[in-house]
C-alpha cells in the first residue's frame, strides 16, 4: 500500500521514464550503430526546443496556481519578438524603440524603487523577529519612500541613457534583453490591473490582451503579417548569435534560461511568502483574504511575471528562428496550459507546482522528438498530443479515484439505472438541491 | 379526495388540452377542517450528519388542508425534517407515508411525483428566464417532441398566477420581480406540479409586511383548496395567525405537537428554548477591564440586486478586556455583519466609528484588522476559514507568515513551531502538523481556524458561530478555550444561534433584530425568553438597555 502510494505520487516521473524508454527502444540507429534518441545532440535539441514553451509555462503555472489563466502569453511573446527584432535590425527612433525606451525606463524605476523598499523593510524586520505579536514595523519616510524613490529615479536615468544611446546605432544583446522583457512585463501588468482593479475575469481580461497584443504587434511592425528577419552579422549584431549557441558547448543557451526560470520560480513558490500566498489564494481565496493576505497584490504580481517570462521567451524566439513576427506565439498559450495541466497543476488553483510543469514540458518535447525520429506525420503528432493530455489528466489521482468511486457507488443508489435517467431531465433547481444533499451540509 | 389542479403533469412533460383546461378550475370548494384525513405521516425519523444528530426519532403528521407550522431554534432540525419530507435528504432512518402508502424518495423528483413540493428559503429560480419559463422549467409543453410550445406555456402560467390571484406577467424576467413576487412564482411552480403537500421554509423571511399579507391570503386559500402545508417561520405572531397546528422541535427532537388554540405564545417560546444548558460555568468575571473596543453608531448599507439596503441601523457597544460580549438574534438579523464590519470584509458603505484602545481606526481590509490585533473566526470554516487541501501547518501559519518572514523568505522552522504550539495548546487531535486540514473532524478543524488567529496574538477576537456543526464534547472544549482566552485579557465578541450557548458564554448580550440593536442585557438579567422576545420581529415593543 505504501509502495502504491509512493508510486502514485511519483507517477508523473514514471510517465517521463516510460516515454524515454519508448524513445530509446524505437529509435533508429545511426550508421555507426549508436542510438540516435539517446545521443547527446538529440537530447539537448529537445531541451532547446521546449525552452520557449517552457518559459511561458513557468509563468502560466503561477497564474494557474492562483486560480487564474493567462491567454495572452502567446500574443505578448509575438509582440516581444517584433520589439526585439526591430531593435536589433533598425536604427533610429522606430516604433519599437519609441515603445521600448520609455517602457524600460519606467519599469526599471519601479523595480529598483520596489527592491530598495523591500530590502529596507527586510533589514528592519531582521531586528524585531523575536517572539510576541509581530506587526509590520513602520519604516520612516526616508526608508519607505524617499530613498527608494531616489534610487528608482537614478535607475531610470541610467537605463534611459543606456537605451537611448543604443537607439542611434542598433541595440546590442544586453539592450534587447533589458528592453523586451520590460515591454512584455508592462502588458502583463495591464492584465493584472484589469483583473485586480477592474474585477474582470482572468479569462476575459487576458483574452482581450491576446487579441490586442497581436494588433499592437502588427501595428508596430508596420504591415500585416510582417516578418522582421534578423541576420546576425549582416543586419544585426553578431553577438546576438550567442543566444542560440551552446553555453560552453554543454547546454543550449535558451535551455539555460528555461532551467534558471524553473529553479528560480520553483524556489520562489517554495521558499517565499509570495509562493505560499499563491497556493493559499488558489486553494481558498476567501480564506486567504480573511487571513489578511493582500490578494490583489499577489494576483497582480503573478500576471506581471507571466508577461515578463513571455517577453524573455520572445527574445529567445528571435535568436532561435532568426525572425520576429506578430503571430510567433500562435497557440503557444494553449501549449503552455497543456504542459501545466499534465504537470498536475489543477486549473482550479491551489495544487501543483513547477516540478510538474517541468516534466509536462519535457513529455511534450520528447514525444514530438520520438515521432519526428519515426518520420510520423505532424498531424498525427497533434493527435498524439491531445491523447497525452487526456490520458495524463485522467490518471491524476483524484480524477481516476472519483470515477472509480462513482462506478462503485452506482449499484447502491436506489432505482439503479432508472434513477440515472430520471436524473438527466430533472429541472436544474432540483438537481442542485440533490447535489447539496448528503452528509456534507450542516444540520440546520 | 383526489384533487386535480396541476398544470401539465410531471409524468409526460407535456401539456395536453384536457389538463390545460383543468388549470385553474380544479379548485376545491368548501372549507376543509384541520381534522381532515391524514395525508402524510413520518414515523421515528432520525438523521445525523457526520456523527452529529440532527433529528432524533421524530414523528410528524399532516392533515388534508391544514397549515402545520414547524418551529424551533436554528439547528433544532426543522430544515432537516423538511428536506427529508421533500426528498432532498434521501438517507435517514424511519418511515414516511403519503396517503397511507409507504414512500422512499430517491430524490426531489420522486417527491414531486408523489405530490410533495418544497419552496426553499433561498429561492431556486433562474433570474434571466421569464416567469413562465421558470414555472415549467424542465417540463415545458412541447410541439412535436422538440419545440417548446411557448404560447401554451405562457397561458398555463397565466392561469396558475390567476389562480393565486396575483398580477404578474408570465413573460417578465424573474430578475425584475420583487422577492415577494418571486416567492409567488415558486408557489405557482409548486402548484403546476399537482402538489398536494407544500413545504415552505421561512417564506416570509425576506418579505415586506404587505407582501406577507398577500402570501398569507394565498396560503389560506391553498389550504382551503385542500393542500396540506408545512410552514416554518421564526415569527411567532405569524404562526399564531396562520397555522392550524404547531410542532415544536428542539435539539432534533419533537417537544410538542398541538392545535394552535392550545398553545400560547409563551408556551411556544419556552418549548423552543427550554432545554437545560450544558453544565459548564464560568468563574467570576472581572467587569472592570479597560475598554478595548468601542463601536459607535455602526451602520451598514449593502448593495442587493434591488438596490441599496440598510443592513445595520446604528449599532453601538463597548467591549472590555477580558469580557465576552455575546451577540444574539435570528439568522439575517445583522449579527455576522457586525463582526465583518469591524474586521473590514463587508462590501458596502459603512458608517459610524470604531475605536480601539481609545484611538479611532479605519479598518478597510483584513490586513488592517490584523495589524490592529483584531481576529475573525468565520462562521463557515470550510468555505471561508480553511484551505482544506493544505496541511495544518500551512493553515495555521497563513496569517502569520508575512510577519515571520524576512526578505520575503519563509521561516519553515518557525512556522512548524507555531503550528505545533497551536496543536498542543488547543489539544487538536491529529496525526501531525503535516496532516491535511480536510482529514480532521469538524471540531478539530474549528480549533485550527481559531488557532491560526491565536497565533497572531490578537487582542480582540471575533467569533462567528464557533461551535456550529461540531459535537458536544468538542463544544465543551471550545467553550473552555474561549473562557481561557477571556481570562488572558482578550476582548471577545461571540455570535451564536444557540440560545443556551449564548447565555453560557456571554458576560453581556447584545440582541439584534432586523439590523437593529434591540437590547443589551447583563448576564444576570438575561433569560432565554427575554432574549427571544427581543430577537423576534414585531415583538420588541420596548427595548432593554443595560448600562455597559
Amino acid at each position: 500500500m505504501k509502495a502504491l502510494r509512493a508510486l502514485s505520487r511519483t507517477k508523473l516521473y514514471w510517465g517521463l521514464l516510460i516515454i524515454c524508454l519508448v524513445g530509446a527502444l524505437t529509435s533508429p540507429h545511426s550508421s555507426s550503430g549508436s542510438n540516435i534518441f539517446l545521443s547527446y545532440g538529440n537530447l539537448t535539441d529537445v531541451l532547446r526546443q521546449v525552452s520557449i514553451t517552457g518559459l511561458v509555462a513557468t509563468g502560466m503555472t503561477m497564474v494557474i496556481l492562483l486560480g487564474g489563466i493567462d491567454l495572452s502569453v502567446g500574443s505578448v511573446m509575438g509582440f516581444s519578438t517584433i520589439i526585439c527584432a526591430m531593435l536589433l535590425t533598425k536604427s533610429g527612433w522606430t516604433a519599437a524603440s519609441v515603445i521600448g525606451v520609455p517602457a524600460a525606463t519606467a519599469v526599471s524605476c519601479a523595480a529598483v524603487a520596489f527592491l530598495a523598499r523591500f530590502v529596507f523593510s527586510g533589514l528592519a524586520r531582521g531586528r524585531d523577529v523575536s517572539a510576541g505579536r509581530r506587526r509590520e514595523s513602520a519604516l520612516g519616510p526616508w526608508r519607505s519612500v524617499r530613498i527608494p524613490t531616489l534610487l528608482g529615479l537614478l535607475a531610470a536615468i541610467v537605463v534611459a541613457w543606456f537605451t537611448a544611446s543604443q537607439v542611434q546605432t542598433k541595440f546590442g544583446v544586453l539592450g534587447v534583453l533589458l528592453v523586451t522583457p520590460c515591454v512584455a512585463l508592462l502588458l502583463g501588468s495591464i492584465n493584472g490591473f484589469l483583473i485586480v482593479a477592474g474585477r474582470l475575469q482572468p479569462f476575459i481580461a487576458t483574452l482581450a490582451m491576446m487579441v490586442s497584443a497581436l494588433g499592437i504587434g502588427r501595428l508596430t511592425a508596420g504591415q500585416d503579417n510582417a516578418v522582421v528577419a534578423v541576420y546576425t552579422g549582416t543586419n544585426a549584431t553578431e553577438a546576438f548569435e550567442a543566444l542560440r549557441s551552446m553555453l560552453w558547448g554543454v547546454v543550449p543557451v535558451p535551455s539555460v534560461f528555461f532551467l534558471a526560470a524553473i529553479v528560480l520560480f520553483g524556489a520562489i513558490l517554495r521558499f517565499t511568502t509570495f509562493g505560499r500566498y499563491a497556493y493559499a489564494i488558489g486553494g481558498n481565496i476567501e480564506a486567504a483574504k480573511l487571513s489578511g493576505i493582500k490578494v490583489a497584490q499577489v494576483q497582480f504580481t503573478a500576471y506581471l511575471l507571466s508577461g515578463l517570462l513571455a517577453g524573455i521567451a520572445g527574445v529567445l524566439f528571435v535568436a532561435q528562428y532568426r525572425q520576429g513576427k506578430p503571430d510567433a506565439g500562435g497557440g503557444l498559450e494553449l501549449d503552455a496550459i497543456a504542459a501545466v495541466v499534465i504537470g498536475g497543476t489543477s486549473l482550479m488553483g491551489g495544487r501543483g507546482g513547477l516540478a510538474g510543469t517541468f516534466v509536462g514540458v519535457l513529455i511534450f518535447g520528447l514525444l514530438s522528438d520520438i515521432l519526428q525520429l519515426q518520420n510520423i506525420d505532424s498531424n498525427v503528432q497533434l493527435l498524439m498530443k491531445g491523447l497525452i493530455i487526456v490520458c495524463t489528466v485522467l490518471v491524476q489521482e483524484q480524477n481516476l479515484g472519483q470515477l472509480i468511486a462513482r462506478w462503485r457507488l452506482r449499484p447502491s443508489l436506489q432505482g439503479g439505472a432508472d434513477h440515472e435517467t430520471a436524473e438527466s431531465h430533472r429541472p436544474p433547481s432540483a438537481a442542485r438541491a440533490q447535489f447539496a444533499t448528503e452528509d456534507l451540509d450542516e444540520a440546520s | 379526495m383526489e384533487t386535480h389542479f396541476g398544470a401539465p403533469s410531471a409524468h409526460d412533460g407535456r401539456c395536453t388540452p384536457e389538463k390545460s383546461r383543468a388549470l385553474g378550475v380544479g379548485r376545491r370548494t368548501g372549507s376543509s377542517s384541520p381534522s381532515g384525513h391524514i395525508v402524510l405521516v413520518a414515523e421515528h425519523v432520525s438523521k445525523s450528519f457526520a456523527g452529529v444528530t440532527a433529528l432524533h426519532d421524530v414523528d410528524f403528521d399532516l392533515s388534508h388542508g391544514e397549515v402545520h407550522a414547524l418551529m424551533g431554534e436554528n439547528g433544532a432540525g426543522k430544515s432537516t425534517l423538511m428536506k427529508i419530507l421533500a426528498g432532498v435528504h434521501t438517507r435517514y432512518e424511519g418511515a414516511i407515508k403519503v396517503e397511507g402508502r409507504a414512500v422512499s424518495f430517491g430524490g426531489v423528483r420522486d417527491a414531486e411525483e408523489a405530490g410533495v413540493a418544497i419552496i426553499h428559503q433561498e429561492l431556486n429560480l433562474v433570474p434571466e428566464l421569464s416567469v413562465a419559463d421558470n414555472i415549467f422549467l424542465g417540463r415545458e409543453p412541447l410541439v412535436a417532441g422538440v419545440l417548446v410550445n411557448r404560447r401554451r406555456m405562457v397561458r398555463a402560467a397565466e392561469r396558475l398566477l390567476q389562480r393565486l390571484g396575483v398580477k404578474i406577467d408570465p413573460e417578465t424576467r424573474v430578475a425584475e420581480l420583487r422577492v415577494g413576487e418571486q416567492q409567488l412564482v415558486e408557489i405557482a411552480k409548486a402548484l403546476s406540479l399537482d402538489t398536494r403537500i407544500l413545504i415552505m421554509d421561512e417564506p416570509t423571511s425576506a418579505l415586506s409586511s404587505s407582501e406577507c399579507k398577500t402570501l398569507f391570503k394565498i396560503v389560506r386559500q391553498l389550504a382551503g383548496d385542500g393542500v396540506a402545508i408545512v410552514y416554518t417561520s421564526h415569527r411567532i405572531e405569524e404562526v399564531l395567525e396562520l397555522a392550524d397546528r404547531v410542532t415544536v422541535l428542539r435539539d432534533g427532537r419533537r417537544v410538542v405537537t398541538a392545535p394552535i388554540g392550545e398553545l400560547s405564545r409563551g408556551a411556544i417560546i419556552s418549548a423552543m428554548v427550554g432545554r437545560e444548558m450544558a453544565a459548564y460555568h464560568r468563574g467570576t468575571v472581572a467587569q472592570n477591564g479597560a475598554i478595548i473596543l468601542s463601536v459607535r453608531n455602526l451602520t451598514l448599507d449593502t448593495l442587493s440586486p434591488r438596490g441599496w439596503r440598510r443592513t445595520l441601523h446604528g449599532v453601538s457597544f463597548q467591549l472590555r478586556r477580558g469580557e465576552i460580549l455575546g451577540i444574539g438574534g435570528l439568522l439575517g438579523s445583522g449579527r455576522t455583519e457586525i463582526l465583518e464590519s469591524i474586521f473590514g470584509v463587508v462590501r458596502g458603505w459603512r458608517g459610524g466609528d470604531t475605536i480601539i484602545d481609545g484611538a479611532t481606526v479605519d479598518i478597510k481590509s483584513p490586513a488592517d484588522a490584523y495589524r490592529l490585533g483584531v481576529a475573525l473566526v468565520t462562521e463557515d470554516r470550510k468555505e471561508r476559514g480553511l484551505h482544506l487541501a493544505a496541511s495544518i501547518c500551512d493553515n495555521v501559519a497563513l496569517p502569520s507568515i508575512g510577519a515571520m518572514s524576512q526578505f520575503g523568505l519563509r521561516t519553515f522552522a518557525r512556522e512548524s513551531a507555531l503550528a505545533a504550539d497551536v496543536v498542543s495548546r488547543l489539544s487538536v487531535r491529529c496525526t501531525g502538523i503535516r496532516q491535511a486540514a480536510a482529514a480532521l473532524s469538524g471540531g478539530n478543524q474549528q480549533k485550527i481556524v481559531i488557532g491560526k488567529w491565536l497565533a497572531t496574538e490578537p487582542r480582540i477576537l471575533l467569533l462567528d458561530e464557533p461551535t456550529r456543526g461540531i459535537d458536544v464534547g468538542a463544544k465543551q472544549e471550545i467553550y473552555r478555550l474561549i473562557f481561557d482566552l477571556a481570562a488572558q485579557g482578550l476582548g471577545i465578541l461571540v455570535v451564536t444561534s444557540e440560545m443556551p450557548e449564548l447565555l453560557l458564554l456571554s458576560d453581556r448580550i447584545l440582541v439584534m433584530c432586523e439590523g437593529r440593536q434591540t437590547g443589551v442585557l447583563r448576564r444576570e438579567d438575561a433569560a432565554q425568553e427575554t432574549v427571544m422576545r427581543l430577537a423576534a420581529p414585531g415583538m420588541a415593543a420596548q427595548s432593554w438597555n443595560a448600562p455597559s
